[in-house]
């Protein structure tokens, strides 16, 4: 009966997930009934995530574990500061995605499951939402699932392209095999510690023996499922096929919503279970990972290959959407690095560089879809002389691309210099400058983009026609952008405020 | 934090009586299948060894392909089987749980059902159970 108590206690910090558990379903049932209505279910997805997002507000953190399991007092759910701010991040770039579904040519064409595409974006948002405040193997795990297959169905939603059926046939190979691998290694480490919680988990492998190399392989293969997710270096191949095949709305959510939410978990599971809590330095924020195996270095190895890989192909694509995903692939890298410090000033910039990359990111594939909408085409040789016949679109196209290069006065200088900051104040001064110069190749092809926009002859028959729609969401990720770069004292306190991760 | 928390991990000596029913149950099981064969009388002839002793003489392959529909059905089969598998353990407690938490547990249930009534009605609308 105590259990019964618990659980039902555990409801009053679980609305978020309700109102966006009633999402999907309205979503579902007015989809069969009000068939004609156009923009009915977008607005009504559009409520929804508003009324979440006001429950996220409302709802206080809890003060223990959620959903308890029983033994010790440790369940399978928390909701904590860091975990709320990922879920910010990933209720906006739901919204932005809505609003970008309104003005798709190509989601508006393919009429017929309109209803399952907003459902299943729902659903979508509900897996991160799980997975970013799981505490326990087996929540993680169905959260990851519940992502993975609601993005392999929306990957392919426009099946009636053949690049996007195929999209999602890669997306659902590589996804099979990664969490495999991950539910692999989940039992291994269930074996070795004999539970699921992973705080837990932590508290064994301080006080118990075990076999290293067992834990290193255990440790590694969920490190795998979830690089899987951020599309970190080895586990990478799907990223460009998925992102160019996918529906631009689609591609622009995956790299950053399930992106933020592969984050998270990573953050959270190496760092509840594997930082040693009797040695951490609170004076100086420093962690200090539990002896055996040094989890950093495998991290900082795997950040400077994703980084190079990803800027390396990146340099050679001519579709700007592959060129984006192998640029995402890049900026996970980045991102990868801040973690490797083990210091609450990484975990900072990771937050900093989240909530900055959710507004350059979403605004580049925005204005991509627009101009590709028009143009039918994504290939760069075919933006050529479009800054003279679309002003305002390759204007705004260059200030993201400008901030995803790093440059200022725009965003993503100071996303860059948090971190790289971070990375020469806990002296990684190598992996700083590895960074450095990758931003420095990045420039290149980001300005490829620009130079073929506004220093070529055109020979296009584009026409621009600018709707206030188009314009609006331009500006409501353009500011951020810019003010972000030049203003960012708010946004810094709040991820202070959020760098904390429940019980340590 | 967790100082208390040494003597809650689950052992995999707790496992054992587990593996052992496990055990028990494959051998005794394939021990009957055996056994028939080993003890039972067999005197076989030409009639007893046709597939039908009586009935239809066989005319191809029973291994055939089945049409996707009826796997669909299957499958909508088995998702309001898990229903009842819920609502009888809630049914037999129900007593013991109203006494503690009131009208809070019926709802629930009723919650549940409807959360699969929504599915019920997405698969009728989509024409998942018209057989042509």
């Amino acid at each position: 009966m105590d259990k019964l108590g618990n659980i039902l206690h555990s409801l009053n910090f679980f609305y978020p997930e309700i109102a966006l558990t009633l999402t999907f379903f309205i979503l579902l049932l007015v989809d069969l009934f009000f068939r004609k209505s156009k923009h009915l279910l977008p607005v009504l997805s559009l409520i929804g995530y508003v009324i979440t997002g006001y429950f996220s507000f409302t709802t206080p953190n809890a003060s223990g574990f959620l959903f308890s399991t029983g033994m010790a007092n440790v369940g399978l759910y928390i909701t904590d500061s860091f975990a709320f701010y990922f879920k910010l991040i990933i209720l906006l770039s739901l919204i932005y995605t809505v609003l970008f579904s309104i003005l798709s040519k190509e989601i508006n064409e393919s009429t017929e499951n309109r209803g399952e595409y907003y459902a299943l974006l729902a659903s979508f948002g509900l897996g991160m939402f799980l997975l970013t405040s799981s505490t326990d193997l087996i929540t993680i795990y169905l959260a990851f699932e519940m992502v993975s297959l609601s993005s392999y169905i929306l990957a392919g939603f426009t099946r009636k392209v053949p690049r996007s059926a195929e999209a999602s046939l890669k997306y659902i190979i590589f996804g099979a095999v990664a969490s495999g691998v991950m539910i692999y290694g989940i039992s291994i480490l269930y074996g070795l510690t004999g539970t699921t919680n992973i705080y837990l988990i932590n508290f064994y492998l301080a006080n118990q023996n075990y076999n290293t190399l067992t834990l290193v392989i255990a440790g590694l293969m969920i490190i795998g499922g979830f690089g899987f997710k951020i599309s970190m270096a080895p586990f990478h191949f799907w990223t460009p096929d998925v992102y160019e095949g996918a529906p631009i709305t689609i591609t622009a959510v995956l790299s950053v919503a399930s992106k933020a939410a592969g984050f998270a978990i990573l953050i959270r599971f190496l760092k509840v279970a594997f930082v040693d809590y009797a040695a951490t330095n609170l004076q100086a924020s420093l962690w200090a990972i539990l002896p055996g195996f040094q989890w950093n270095d495998i991290l900082a190895v795997l950040s400077v290959l994703t980084m190079t890989l990803g800027n390396l192909a990146a340099l050679w694509q001519n579709n700007l959407k592959r060129m984006l995903a192998y640029s995402s692939i890049a900026h996970a890298g980045y991102m990868l690095s801040g973690f490797v410090i083990l210091d609450n000033q990484g975990i900072l910039a990771i937050l900093i560089y989240f909530a900055i990359y959710l507004f350059m990111n979403l605004g580049a594939f925005f204005i991509v879809m627009l101009i590709s909408d028009k143009l039918g085409s994504e290939d760069i040789d075919d933006y050529t002389g479009l800054g003279y016949k679309a002003p305002f679109l390759t204007v705004s196209l260059t200030i993201f691309l400008v901030s995803l290069t790093g440059i200022p006065p725009t965003a993503g200088f100071i996303a860059k210099l948090y971190l790289f900051a971070a990375l020469v104040n806990t002296g990684w001064l190598w992996l700083a400058l590895v960074g450095v110069v990758n931003s420095v190749i990045s420039l290149y092809y980001y300005m490829r983009v620009v130079k073929n926009m506004f220093l070529r002859e055109s020979i296009s028959t584009y026409e621009q026609k600018i709707e206030l729609g188009h314009v609006l969401i331009s500006f409501s990720l353009l500011i951020p952008t810019l003010v972000f770069g030049v203003y960012f004292k708010p946004l810094i306190e709040l991820a202070e405020k959020s760098i904390r991760i429940f019980g340590f | 934090m967790f100082n208390n928390l040494a003597e809650n991990f689950y052992m995999i000596e707790q496992y054992i009586p587990l593996i052992l029913a496990i055990l028990v149950a494959l051998l005794f099981s394939l021990f009957l299948l055996k056994a028939s064969s080993l003890f039972g009388p067999q005197k076989p002839n030409v009639e007893k060894l046709t597939t039908y002793e009586s009935g239809m003489e066989p005319i191809r392959t029973a291994r055939e392909r089945f049409s996707v529909k009826f796997y669909i059905i299957a499958m909508l089969f088995i998702i309001f089987d898990i229903e009842v598998v819920f609502l009888y353990p809630w049914a037999v407690n129900l007593k013991i749980l109203e006494d503690k938490l009131g009208f809070f547990i019926i709802a629930e249930m009723f919650v549940f059902i409807l959360i699969l009534l929504v599915g019920y009605i997405y698969l009728l609308k989509k024409g998942a159970l018209k057989w042509d």
